[in-house]
């Protein structure tokens, strides 16, 4: 089957800055891809070409039948979008928003005033349908622009960063709803900066970094491609002295060691049951003071190391 | 059973008419506005317009009190109006442009529906203000009215149509904002919105050639010759000139929005 999304070499410069390099892939029918990446990634540039917001500096993408250069207003009709930052006059109330959202989309009056109000109750939004945006909390107002697409469920939803500043009970309340409106036939694009939320929802998440694709697979596949797939993360009580990190890179079992945070390394390793003893032997020695020790399996994160030699947040940070 | 292609333009009416009635809406939420100028309105014609009127020389103007009040509903209206450009402002400082560029309705419909509805709502919001006005002139021909009524609609939306093509061509608020005030000045000092045309051409014969073309200076006219304040010999002329006013900035309006904003030419 072909694709619903494919990205040819699209491309965006504003200036001199490349927001968004020759990124190409194909996006599966009913799937849920994660776009992964820092701020600054790319992540919201490609999602406002797909919209045909901004126009692409070169390269082109198709949605659906449609080019996004040649029928910018037929993508329109198959795309609904919830943007990163929520859209709204700050005058509007939650009610008027989406209400209005709905019926623009081409929803019938009693199939919108039942969606409205089954996603609005969802997400805890239904008592303050009526209140001035201004007078609502950050979150509330991300849930309003979250709502948007739930009501609408379009054939294509793009979900920009859907449960930044919402809380935990919240984002799994958007989750669900998101899984759902996938199992429903909707094809989705999650951009986000939070592992677990790629990880959670993702059948696919592509990694994005600097403008370019890194990667592109299912998240097993991503992690299980990391060479030294077990994980040891050990919190110091301080810093730990070079000579330390020198040491612990002399066991044959590390392929790799990352500092995170300046009080904790993490080690890339195999063979963790061999290691972990001799390791702790060899920090003992030296009393090294240690706060714990933990051992997990690789991480999106980790993958996003493997491919960029940073964290996500050293790369938020600029990173090089 | 209703064709399908007749279902599809049914839909693309409506959507249009959801750009309109969303303009519309937005309006009359920032009530805060909506009651200053009313009341701006009111404070015009019961202390500038009835002070001023006195020293008019009524062998120059025989009723200055009417003829400033029909001329201040025009400036009223001209100035509800202009108010979408501001929105346009607005919109882009919260993001609000962008989530309308991704809506599944086509940029002339954005434009053409942002045109009338900002008319439209100037239209409506100064409803009450002529009603006011039409009380204290006091005589109405209602045939000459309608037709009055029928070029106020169109010079709102041209104003309106005007005010997105020039917010969307300069990009920058502040600048809009002092060009609007620019523009006023000159488009409503230069029209017969508060003293006739032999007065303006008097003052000066450039003055007078302006305002004889002036927009404003058509519907004043037109709104004086529906409440019997003044005569015409021929209500069609400023008729016509209303007509291409609101033509010109109508399309003008919907090429420059489509070149500038489909892409990303906004930003």
């Amino acid at each position: 089957m072909a694709p619903i999304i494919q990205l040819k070499e699209l491309t965006k410069r504003f200036g001199n800055v490349t927001a968004v390099d020759h990124f190409s892939m194909d996006i599966e029918e009913g799937e849920i891809l994660g776009l992964l990446g820092p701020n600054g990634a790319g992540k919201t540039t490609t999602i406002l070409m797909l919209a045909t917001v901004i126009r692409p500096t070169e390269g082109t993408a198709t949605v659906g039948p449609y080019d996004i250069r040649k029928n910018p207003d037929k993508v329109r009709g198959l795309l609904g979008i919830a943007f990163q930052e929520p859209k709204m006059l700050w005058v509007s109330t939650p009610w008027d928003i989406v209400n209005w959202h709905a019926k623009v989309c081409g929803l019938s009056t009693e199939e919108r005033k039942r969606r409205v109000k089954d996603v609005l109750e969802t997400l805890d939004m239904w008592d303050a349908r009526r209140r001035n945006v201004h007078a609502l909390s950050g979150g509330m107002r991300k849930r309003v622009e979250v709502a948007k697409v739930l009501i609408q469920r379009p054939k294509i939803a793009i979900v920009d960063e859907p449960t930044a500043q919402i809380d935990i009970v919240g984002k799994h309340k958007i989750w669900n709803r998101l899984l759902e409106l996938r199992d429903e036939g909707t094809t989705l694009i999650v951009s986000t900066n939070e592992l677990y939320e790629a990880d959670r929802l993702s059948d696919r998440v592509g990694i994005l970094h600097k403008g370019r694709l890194l990667v592109c697979d299912t998240p097993k596949k991503l992690k299980d491609n990391i060479p030294g797939g077990d994980i040891v993360e050990i919190q110091f009580e301080s810093p730990p002295q070079s000579k330390i990190i020198d040491e612990l890179r002399n066991f044959k079992e590390i392929v790799d060691i990352v500092t995170p945070e300046p009080n904790s390394l993490r080690l890339y390793l195999n063979k963790v049951e061999e290691f972990v003893p001799r390791m702790m032997n060899m920090l003992m020695k030296k009393s090294v003071p240690i706060a714990s020790i933990r051992m997990t399996e690789p991480s999106l994160d980790d993958v996003f190391v493997h491919y960029t030699g940073l964290t996500i947040a050293e790369a938020q940070r600029g990173g090089e | 059973m209703q064709k399908p292609r007749e279902a599809e333009s049914e839909k693309e009416t409506n959507k249009l008419l959801l750009v309109v009635e969303r303009d519309v809406r937005l309006f009359f939420q920032y009530k805060f506005l909506v009651i200053m100028r009313a009341i701006w309105f009111v404070s015009q014609i019961a202390l500038f317009g009835l002070i001023a009127s006195r020293l008019i020389n009524s062998a120059v103007v025989p009723d200055y009190f009417h003829y400033y009040v029909a001329g201040l509903s025009v400036m009223t209206l001209y100035s509800a109006a202009m108010f979408i450009g501001f929105d346009l402002y607005e919109e882009a400082e919260h993001g609000v442009f962008e989530y309308l560029l991704s809506l599944p309705v086509t940029r002339r419909q954005l434009v053409l529906g942002r045109s009338i509805g900002g008319g439209l709502r100037a239209f409506i919001y100064v409803g009450p203000l002529i009603a006011i006005s039409l009380y204290v002139i006091g005589a109405v021909n209602p045939l000459n009215f309608a037709l009055t009524l029928f070029s106020l609609f169109l010079f709102a939306f041209g104003v309106s149509g005007m005010s997105i093509t020039i917010a969307v061509a300069i990009k920058s608020s502040d600048r809009f904002d002092i060009l609007m005030g620019v523009l006023d000045a000159l488009i409503v000092r230069l029209s017969t919105a508060m003293y006739p045309l032999a007065i303006v051409q008097s003052a000066n014969p450039l003055y007078g050639g302006i305002a004889s073309y002036n927009p404003v200076t058509f519907v004043a006219d037109l709104f004086r010759w529906g409440t019997n304040i003044i005569t015409l010999d021929n209500p069609l002329l400023p008729l016509l000139g209303v007509m291409i006013f609101f033509g010109t900035f109508t399309f003008i309006g919907i090429v420059i929005y489509d070149k500038r904003i489909e892409g990303g030419g906004w930003q």
